[in-house]
């Protein structure tokens, strides 16, 4: 965790002076990691972060969180008007209106630290990369103490992590679908990365 | 004298450049490799692809490509290169792409990351970084250790520069917008600088026509002269001893001989270096009758009437210790 005490003269700041990054203090920090916890389990976060640094960088309505590791500290704090930083080491979500938000390429880190994950079938899993959510009929393995609204990581049959949804029945109660029911909605996908910087 | 304007008019109208680019074309390499290079600007350059090996290995993605249906011929001084033919397929649109497990990448570019050759743990920069396939590169080059510093002017650009880096799972970057003539305020010292400088495009030709017509003579002076800039910026954040590799995708001398001649005279404790791969032709110690510091034949160029690719330069320097 971030230590307190941190001097703010040695933080990056933009262009227009204002503030941009800064070790995240346990305030920032705690909420993002029951949050996390709480929808892949407890202690995912804290596997995730490994040795790492948690980092937030201001953005425009709220903040990003990256982990870096410790040895840039003493780098990456340094008083510039020239340079303003856009991103850093791995991005792990954003927190805006108090509502944390996981970004999708920390998702495939979380894949191995949960069982909170449905598998699908190829075909459902490239429909997925473009929006489409989850029908039974796709869906070929999950966890069936999952309950609706839980996030589930949406795996295609390589283990290869198509993004994130929400179970909108309890896993439990597949069996009692048809085939074209709606099992799970796209939260975000891999098709994001095309989609948002094409 | 008479002569050869007609008979740069004639080559000027019939190929549609502009009269001046002709006249130093011929002034460069005589009629015949003229003829050659305008000719090879015509044909379309090969489709090339580079394996993003943070995502996948070479052997797990060769043999899926090929699955369907795509064709891959390895890139001889690339290990993770290679030329691809995806038929009417856009290489960007396939799933894999979309995973991170290929960049689709000109080769020319793909080597000059092979010539700056980061190792892991490393300190590099990467100015003019977007659109990112350097940076990318550069990382997986790393294993993901060390750290990268890329940095970006372009408020656009620096968003092609993050999508690339989100998507191919680059985790040591710290990506910074702004004017890389003032990186040596940020104090980080750097084992290797690239230096892929904006450039007035000549070496793009065959990718994009419109540049027969689109730049000036006054274009490549203005160019020459903040590269001239981002060059000792990039000497000043450089460790003793480490390497600095400076290219562009002009083939214009202007932009790349001339430059790396002044600035060998300006910094003594830069010299050029040999590049241990086989690629390219020597760059020119010569171009239009003015003599240059002979180590400029260590440099190389690629050009499209020799190797088929677009044009480029690409120089290795190192600073002494």
């Amino acid at each position: 965790m971030a230590q307190r005490g941190s001097s703010s003269a040695r933080w990056l700041r933009g262009a227009d002076r204002s503030l941009r990054i800064a070790l995240a203090e346990p305030d920032d920090w705690n909420p993002v990691l029951h949050q996390i916890d709480a929808d892949f389990g407890q202690g995912v976060t804290e596997k995730l972060r490994a040795d790492r640094i948690p980092i937030i960088l201001r953005m425009d309505g709220g903040l990003s969180f990256y982990l870096v590791p410790r040895e840039w500290l003493d780098r990456i704090m340094v008083e510039s008007e020239s340079f303003d930083p856009h991103m850093l080491g791995l991005w792990l979500g954003d927190m805006k209106r108090g509502e944390f938000k996981l970004a999708l390429p920390v998702l495939h880190h979380i894949v191995p630290l949960t069982d909170k994950r449905i598998v699908v079938s190829r075909h459902a899993a490239e429909a997925f990369t473009y929006g489409r959510s989850i029908l039974k009929e796709s869906v070929l393995k999950i966890e069936s103490s999952l309950q609706r609204g839980q996030q589930v990581l949406v795996l295609n049959t390589d283990d290869e992590c198509m993004g994130l949804a929400a179970l909108s029945v309890d896993a439990g109660r597949l069996q009692l679908l048809s085939a074209h029911e709606l099992v799970a909605k796209n939260v975000m996908d891999i098709g994001w990365y095309i989609r948002r910087f094409s | 004298m008479k002569e050869q304007r007609q008979r740069t008019k004639e080559l000027a109208e019939k190929y549609g450049y502009q009269n001046y680019m002709i006249e130093r074309y011929l002034a460069l390499w005589g009629e015949e490799e003229t003829l050659q290079f305008l000719n090879a600007c015509e044909r379309p350059i090969r489709n090339s692809i580079r394996v993003n090996t943070l995502k996948s290995s070479i052997d797990s993605l060769e043999p899926r490509l090929r699955k369907k249906g795509f064709k891959l011929e390895a890139i001889p001084w690339i290990k993770e290169g290679f030329f691809a033919s995806f038929g009417t397929e856009s290489p960007g649109s396939l799933f894999e792409h979309m995973l991170g497990l290929f960049y689709v990448q000109g080769v020319p570019s793909m080597t000059v990351t092979s010539v700056l050759d980061p190792r892991p743990s490393e300190t590099v920069m990467d100015i003019a970084a977007a659109p990112g396939g350097k940076t990318t590169h550069i990382a997986q080059r790393m294993e993901n250790s060390g750290l990268i510093v890329s940095i970006e002017q372009d408020r656009l650009r620096i968003k092609s520069l993050q999508g690339n880096i989100l998507r191919c799972g680059v985790e040591n970057a710290f990506v910074l917008r702004g004017d890389a003539k003032r990186i040596s305020q940020l104090q980080i010292k750097a084992d290797r600088v690239l230096l892929d400088a904006p450039c007035s495009g000549e070496g793009l030709i065959p990718l994009d026509p419109s540049r027969k017509t689109s730049k000036s003579m006054a274009d490549i002076r203005y160019c020459a002269g903040r590269q001239d800039e981002m060059l000792d910026s990039a000497v000043s954040v450089l460790e003793d001893g480490g390497t600095l590799v400076y290219s562009t995708c002009s083939i214009a001398p202007e932009e790349n001989e001339y430059v790396i001649d002044d600035f060998l005279k300006r910094h003594a404790e830069m010299r050029v270096v040999p590049i241990p791969l086989e690629f390219g032709v020597p760059s020119y110690t010569e171009p239009f009758g003015v003599r240059l510091n002979p180590s400029l034949e260590l440099a190389r160029r690629f050009l499209p009437h020799k190797n088929g690719t677009e044009g480029f330069f690409i120089c290795k320097m190192v600073k002494r210790s």
